[in-house]
């Protein structure tokens, strides 16, 4: 994996990424409404990949991390991630566990028809600086960083649509270096072109519009000028499912975007998720 | 007088024959939509003391169970556990038939 990557200049990119609770049953790329069945568990198994070029370099980063997520009650579930990373930057290299984040997630309303539903529910994640920042590149960021946000949306045996808010507040962290606050909405649109039954394999493809903002970061302080901005991704994602096995695969493709000064832009991001839920 | 009472003891009889030996049960669920999420049902129902056989038509939003000899699932039982799965309990019915036997 060390030579994988090639030889190119790495950012701090993992802060900048917001994972959030995506759930089996929802998009990729921007978090669902849907919790797991009292008692249930998930396990999710993930892989993230990340281009971007700009201000004179080139960015790359490969995240894997493991996901599990607990049932308390049918609207109430709790979650952990640990990533692990690997990071080349200028000839340096790193790979070890990156910082673990906890999460919750509660659905406060939910409608149920024949063969839909409409749900919403709010999340708050925590992430820890539990990942190594004395390393070179840092494989963690060295701060604690809350997420929370809220999604809603609907699914049927035809269509779906989900729609989602997310704020990330970060704090200072290794370095003296305060990454900017950012925000998220997300539209998602999708079809299950074929109706399957319970016991087959079922087949639903989705669209999503994912927009990120960033506040600009903070050195000792000082605003740093080439940092923050928005990007806009369109994101086409295949979810494949069988009775307790699931992938899901996407990437986000931007289609418009305002950074502020010189710095990378993405290029595109990609991500593929192995889920198993008993 | 003896003759009504003949009958009503035999309807009654009839009647309580039926329901104990009632086999399977029909479950209809709303919010059924996917067959990733209606998983739940099937592992809290397979939990279930009694529980024999479950299928589930996802397009009908039903799920029929069938129980052991002798077994028997309450409306207050399948309406818990199709809470405890993420959905809502829209009818429940006894599906009549003799003991050991499916009801059709």
């Amino acid at each position: 994996m060390n030579n994988g990557i090639g030889s190119c200049t790495l950012a701090v990119v993992a802060a900048l990424l917001v994972h959030t609770p995506s759930s089996a049953h929802g998009p990729l790329f921007s978090p669902a409404p849907e919790t797991i069945f009292k008692d249930g568990t998930e396990i999710k198994l993930g892989f993230h990949f990340e281009k971007a070029t700009g201000g004179g370099k080139q960015e790359r980063e490969v995240e894997s991390f493991v996901e599990v997520e607990y049932g308390l009650t049918a609207d109430w579930q709790i979650g952990i991630e640990l990533p692990y990373v690997w990071k080349e930057d200028g000839g340096e290299n790193a790979h070890g566990p990156g910082d673990v984040t906890l999460a919750t997630k509660v659905q406060f309303w939910q409608r149920d028809l024949p063969g839909a539903q409409y749900k919403a529910a709010a999340f708050l994640k925590v992430k820890l600086p539990t990942g190594d920042d004395g390393r070179r590149p840092r494989l963690g960021s060295g701060s604690t960083d809350a997420i929370a946000g809220l999604a809603t949306g609907y699914e049927s045996r035809r269509w779906y649509w989900f729609a989602s808010g997310v704020y990330r507040a970060n704090t200072e962290g290794a370095g003296n270096l305060e990454k900017g606050d950012r925000q998220n909405l997300s539209l998602v649109g999708g079809v299950r072109p074929v109706l399957s039954g319970y016991t087959e394999p079922d087949i639903v493809v989705m669209l999503e519009l994912n927009w990120e903002r960033a506040d600009r970061d903070r050195l000792d302080g000082v605003r740093v000028g080439d940092s923050g901005g928005w990007e806009l991704f369109a994101s086409p994602v295949l979810w494949w499912t069988h009775r307790q096995y699931a992938v899901r695969a996407g990437v986000q493709i931007p289609v418009g975007r305002s950074l502020n000064g010189n710095q990378a832009a993405t290029d595109y991001r990609a991500r593929l998720e192995l889920i198993y839920h008993f | 007088m003896l003759r009504a009472a003949i009958i009503a003891v035999t309807l009654g009889l009839a009647s309580a024959t039926a329901f104990a030996g009632a086999h399977q049960y029909r479950i209809v669920v709303d919010g059924l939509a996917c067959p990733f999420c209606a998983y739940g049902i099937e592992k809290k129902l397979n939990a279930t003391k009694g529980v024999k056989a479950i299928e589930i038509d996802i397009d009908a939003g039903a799920v029929t169970v069938t129980m052991a000899a002798g077994g028997a699932l309450s409306e207050a039982q399948a309406r818990q556990i199709v809470k405890d799965s993420g959905f809502t309990l829209r009818s429940f019915q006894a599906l009549p038939g003799p003991p050991g036997k499916a009801g059709n």
